[in-house]
């Protein structure tokens, strides 16, 4: 029953003001918040405005009787202030009250300090045990101070040495910023600093002397070169103590942070900042009206991309072409939900990874853009300028992190060759879960790499090389062995640390590369043989149609002689330098463009030399 | 609901971190010294700095009740017109008139009077005798150390010189024995009164106008602006404005007129004054006059709120529009004031507004204005924390509590930086714009983390006046 119930019974108008209100001098605060019973009901009368419920007083005032306990004793208790760091020089003196443990103290305990201190002078023991020491101010734990790096004279010197901080200024700067806590703001406001005059000790002594001789003009130092000289000092002395990367997470980002200072790029942003300060009215409800349309418009990225999402994954629903009868008996029924239920939890999982649903529509040739706009990592990215550039930088990189074992040392592949067949299968590794991805130092922080998908159970690091060679022909095997014999190089690793094997494996994708390519180069050489034998069989057909007409015309000049004996020579020459190739077993005699020359008789020896010569020309070339 | 009040069982330190040494607060100003106990919400004691020297008998009176008409009486100033002490000797005394005899600061009692040490001792006579003889000693030397027990925290103006700093904590250490001293800056106490730790604090006080930025907790000195545009100024402008109106307007001073009969408005005054068989000093006329051009300022001037400044065209004529004020000079003669009492106060905000002075002193550039000071104080620091004091605009000071003088800053502040967000945080409560600082040193002085910062006796001992400079920074 509420009040309006009241006002309907009474026949009353409905709002409150017409109504008299009961008791309205006396209200107390609140009603009390669990009634019970009829209490509750007379309270709900009240309806918005709950009724006070004052109990009757009829007696002014009852003396307490409540505690029978005696008055609380106060005593001016001395205390002194542990932060002071004067041992308890300063004794103040404030009111406290007297604890009931503690003896009660000596009367003439409170008479000044002087008192105190004559009364230990006395030795007594009673004037001892009044001398108890002062209670400390619990305010004392307080007292916070900043740490400023700390140098020695030979610290600095090894260190610290700049052209254009002397060390006494630089001792100035570090005791500003320890007795400003840091406060730059501050330290650059107080910050004056007066260079010693050239002459040394002897004559600041003289103090008059000193005043007429002329004193070297301080620098005018921003705000930015005091950060940048502390900055440099803290990390410096940071290393020092503690190699980098021996350091603790935060101490390490702060480090960082330090070393990165950049005062041209601090000096730019105040000025930035000074701008900002003096825009006009307009100029700041433009540039709020543009910030506010980039929001509207990445919301509604947002909200288009969350819709595409979700239409993938209801697209991708489990393939149905097949023949439905199976489904008509109940038993078949309890087949498909079965398949429908595993789907969906397939689904379930799938919707967790955003980047999923998109595979499809990466598979069947949708541009990239489109696709990394749906990532929300890199999202912001897509938004500016180059985005599609950038991101297939980004994808590229990720996925050669992903797939090779990366070295802390240098995440990125070494060779083009690596870094390209990565990109080709690039598009298996997009369905890898989003994690949290790790900055380049962290990973070297952690010790952070990233491995192939292992298989089950123990496997030794020199397996996986072993896998490789298997797919290779034998004879390729021969000359990658062959070749890394030539280095020296066992074929099987002693040491196969993950850094080793990595580097290791590189290597033998260079090999291997080099092998390809040499194959390659070979098939190209016989080709070329073989056309270069056509064309000499085709000149020599001509030539000895030439030299029948030639002969015919001797008797009238021996000019054209000269054509047909050089042509006759080249034949000759290519024979013999086939053969030196042959004997000296001279790979860089060998090269292609010699081989222009060469007579079809010395490409057919050629095949097994110049297998033994090129293994030979990328030994060389790798010494 | 008001909170409820806490048990006495409770250690106050845990809610507030409120500690009380019974420090005391003491801030010289140019009009007035305000002394009291750190810890209360206003200063127990508010006594002019002008104080009457008595030429015959060569001694200083102090306090209001001193200053009536007699002979051979000046009204002298311990303070200058920048707000810094002058003259020492009067500092001294006027201060111990303040705190020892006004504030009642309650001696111990000599021990050998309290009563405590009375009981006999049959055992070492000997030893009694000469405990006597020391409380004897000690008893002499409390009446000459009056303020033995209670700390001491002064303030100075933002601008005080090291060897006045250095003056100051001798006369607290030397002459009154306080166990502990601390000098702090009056715009970094005014902060603190408005709860700020990092503030622009513009004090428009008696003598000065200041601003000054305050960050964490300290004065950056490269801020500090301040010109003479206060109180006094005003007054000297009121005087311009009386010397220009038609027909000129005497201010003749409470104590000179015997009766008065009422006139009307604009008529001259019908008043018989009273005649004196000694010469009254010009100081002490001029003291006077002062008390009824502060009833003027009090009661009739007015700051022309904006937007837009009290010259733009159109903004005089509806001033004129504006309802007036009568005021009353004590000798009867009244007058309506209408669009004066916005232009006498105009040129605390223009230059180009204020009434021509006839001394020097009285011209005031641009720079002098209050936007101007804002302005140059808001340049001279790093742009980072600007818009972070622009946000904690601290408005102190007695003048400033001018009608409108709140509305025309904000006005004069969103001009001046329409895109930064411009907050002005000035007290509602009269008193608390007038004793700012001392509230400030008040809320310091009791908090148990400021008792580490005191500089001890012993401090001083060690290592002389010098250690001030080192330590209130």
């Amino acid at each position: 029953m509420t009040s309006r119930d009241v006002h309907d019974v009474l026949n009353l108008p409905s709002d409150h003001s017409g109504a008299p209100r009961p008791s309205k001098k006396q209200k107390t605060s609140a009603p009390r918040p669990n009634l019970k019973g009829l209490a509750r009901e007379v309270q709900n009368l009240g309806g918005d405005n709950p009724i006070a419920i004052v109990p009757e007083v009829n007696f002014f005032k009852k003396r307490r009787f409540a505690t029978r306990k005696p008055v609380a004793k106060w005593e001016l208790k001395a205390f002194t202030n542990s932060a002071r760091g004067d041992d308890g020089a300063l004794v103040l003196r404030h009111w406290k009250r007297r604890t009931d443990d503690g003896a009660p103290p000596v009367e003439g305990a409170q008479d000044g300090d002087g008192q105190q201190q004559r009364g230990g002078g006395e030795g007594t023991p009673a004037s001892e045990k009044r001398e108890e020491k002062p209670e400390d101010s619990a305010f004392a734990k307080y007292n916070v101070k900043v740490v400023v790096p700390h140098y020695t004279e030979d610290q600095y010197h090894s260190n610290l040495q700049n052209n254009d901080w002397t060390k006494e200024e630089t001792d100035y700067l570090l005791e500003l910023a320890k007795d400003f806590d840091l406060r730059w703001t501050l330290i650059w406001d107080r910050y004056d600093f007066t260079p010693k005059p050239p002459g040394g000790g002897g004559d600041a002594a003289n103090g008059k002397d000193t005043s007429t001789a002329v004193v070297p003009t301080p620098k005018q130092r921003s705000m930015e070169d005091l950060k940048a000289r502390y900055y440099e000092v803290a990390a410096k002395m940071m290393a020092v103590q503690k190699p980098a990367q021996y350091m603790t997470r935060p101490e390490f980002e702060l480090y960082e942070m330090m070393q990165n200072f950049d005062p041209e790029q601090e000096r730019k942003r105040k000025q930035f900042a000074l701008n900002t300060l003096s825009r006009s009215k307009d100029e700041a409800r433009e540039e709020e009206s543009l910030l506010l349309e980039v929001k509207r418009i990445l919301a509604r990225t947002e909200r288009f991309n969350e819709e595409r999402r979700e239409l993938y994954n209801r697209l991708d629903y489990p393939a149905t072409d097949s023949d439905i009868n199976s489904f008509k008996t109940s038993a078949g029924l309890q087949n498909l939900l079965q398949t429908l239920m595993s789907t969906d939890k397939n689904k379930k999982r799938k919707s967790i990874m955003p980047g999923e649903g998109v595979s499809p529509s990466n598979n069947s040739g949708v541009p990239n853009s489109a696709v990394s706009e749906t990532n929300p990592a890199n999202r912001r990215e897509s938004i500016a300028a180059s985005a599609t550039s950038n991101n297939h930088h980004h994808h590229a990189r990720r996925d050669s992190d992903a797939r090779t074992p990366a070295t802390p040392a240098d995440p990125t592949p070494t060779s083009a060759a690596a870094a390209a067949a990565n990109k080709k299968k690039g598009g298996g590794a997009q369905q890898q879960p989003e994690r949290r991805k790790l900055t380049q130092q962290e990973e070297q922080v952690y010790g952070v790499s990233y491995h192939d998908r292992l298989g089950s159970g123990p496997t030794f690091r020199y397996e996986k090389i072993n896998k490789l060679y298997s797919h290779k022909s034998g004879q390729q095997q021969l000359r990658i062995t062959n070749a890394l014999s030539e280095l020296d190089l066992p074929p099987r690793l002693v040491m196969p640390t993950a850094a080793v094997t990595a580097q290791f494996e590189v290597l033998w994708g260079a090999v291997t590369a080099l092998v390809d390519l040499r194959k390659m180069s070979d098939r190209l050489d016989g080709e070329i043989k073989i056309e270069e034998a056509k064309k000499a069989e085709r000149d020599r057909a001509k030539g000895i149609a030439a030299e029948m007409e030639g002969e015919k015309e001797k008797g009238e000049g021996g000019g054209g002689d000269g054509a047909a004996a050089a042509a006759g020579e080249g034949g000759k020459a290519g024979e013999k330098t086939g053969e030196g190739g042959q004997t000296k077993e001279d790979g860089e005699k060998k090269r292609p463009e010699s081989s222009g020359s060469l007579t079809a008789a010395g490409h057919k020896r050629s095949a097994s030399v110049l297998s033994a010569a090129s293994d030979k020309s990328s030994k060389r070339q790798k010494k | 609901m008001a909170q409820q009040p806490l048990p006495s069982s409770v250690q106050p330190t845990d809610v507030y971190g409120g500690d009380e040494v019974s420090a005391i607060v003491l801030d010289p100003g140019y009009i007035n010294t305000r002394a009291g106990f750190a810890g209360e919400e206003m200063p127990k004691q508010v006594l002019p700095s002008f104080y009457g020297h008595i030429t015959s008998s060569n001694r200083d009176v102090f306090g209001d009740q001193a200053m009536y008409p007699r002979a051979d009486f000046e009204i002298r100033n311990y303070m200058n017109r920048d707000s810094v002490v002058e003259d020492w000797d009067a500092a001294t005394k006027i201060w111990e008139h303040a705190l020892v005899n006004r504030l009642g600061i309650p001696r111990p009692t000599p021990p050998s009077k309290n009563g405590l040490n009375n009981k006999p001792k049959p055992a070492a006579e000997g030893e009694d005798v000469e405990m006597a003889d020391e409380a004897d000693l000690d008893e002499t030397e409390n009446y000459e150390k009056p303020m033995a027990e209670n700390p001491l925290l002064m303030t100075e103006a933002a601008w005080n010189s090291p060897k006045q700093r250095e003056k100051a904590i001798e006369i607290c250490m030397e002459n009154w024995a306080c166990p502990a001293f601390w000098l702090s800056k009056t715009p970094v106490l005014a902060a603190f009164a408005a709860g700020k730790a990092t503030a622009l604090v513009l004090d428009v006080g008696g003598s000065n106008t200041s601003v000054t930025a305050i960050f964490d907790g300290m004065v950056l000195k490269r801020s500090v602006q301040r010109s003479p545009v206060g109180g006094v100024w005003l007054s000297s402008q009121i005087r311009s404005l009386f010397e220009a109106s038609e027909p000129k307007v005497e201010v003749v001073p409470t104590f000179m007129v015997e009766n008065k009969k009422p006139v009307e408005a604009g008529q001259p005054a019908d008043a018989r004054l009273k005649t004196f068989d000694f010469q009254i000093s010009p100081s002490f006329r001029a003291y006077e006059e002062e008390r009824v051009l502060k009833e003027f300022k009090e009661s009739v001037v007015e700051v022309w709120r904006g937007p837009g400044r009290y010259l733009a065209p159109g903004n005089e004529d509806y001033a004129k529009n504006l309802p007036g004020r009568v005021f009353e000079m004590p000798d009867g003669s009244n007058q309506m004031w209408r669009e004066q009492r916005f232009k006498v106060a105009e040129g605390m905000w223009d230059d180009n507004a204020a009434f021509p002075s006839a001394t020097e002193e009285g011209k005031i550039t641009k720079a002098q204005t209050v936007p101007g000071l804002i302005k140059a104080a808001l340049d001279s620091i790093d742009v980072d924390v600007r818009p972070a004091l622009l946000a904690n605009v601290v408005v102190t000071g007695s003048t400033s509590l001018l009608p409108g003088f709140t509305d025309r800053l904000n006005h004069e502040l969103t001009a001046m930086f329409p895109s930064v967000k411009v907050k002005l945080h000035a007290a509602g409560l009269s008193s608390e714009r007038r004793f700012g600082a001392w509230i400030g040193g008040s809320i310091l002085g009791s908090l148990g983390t400021f008792h580490q910062m005191w500089i001890s006796r012993k401090e001083y001992e060690e290592n002389g006046p010098g250690i001030v400079e080192k330590r209130c920074k």
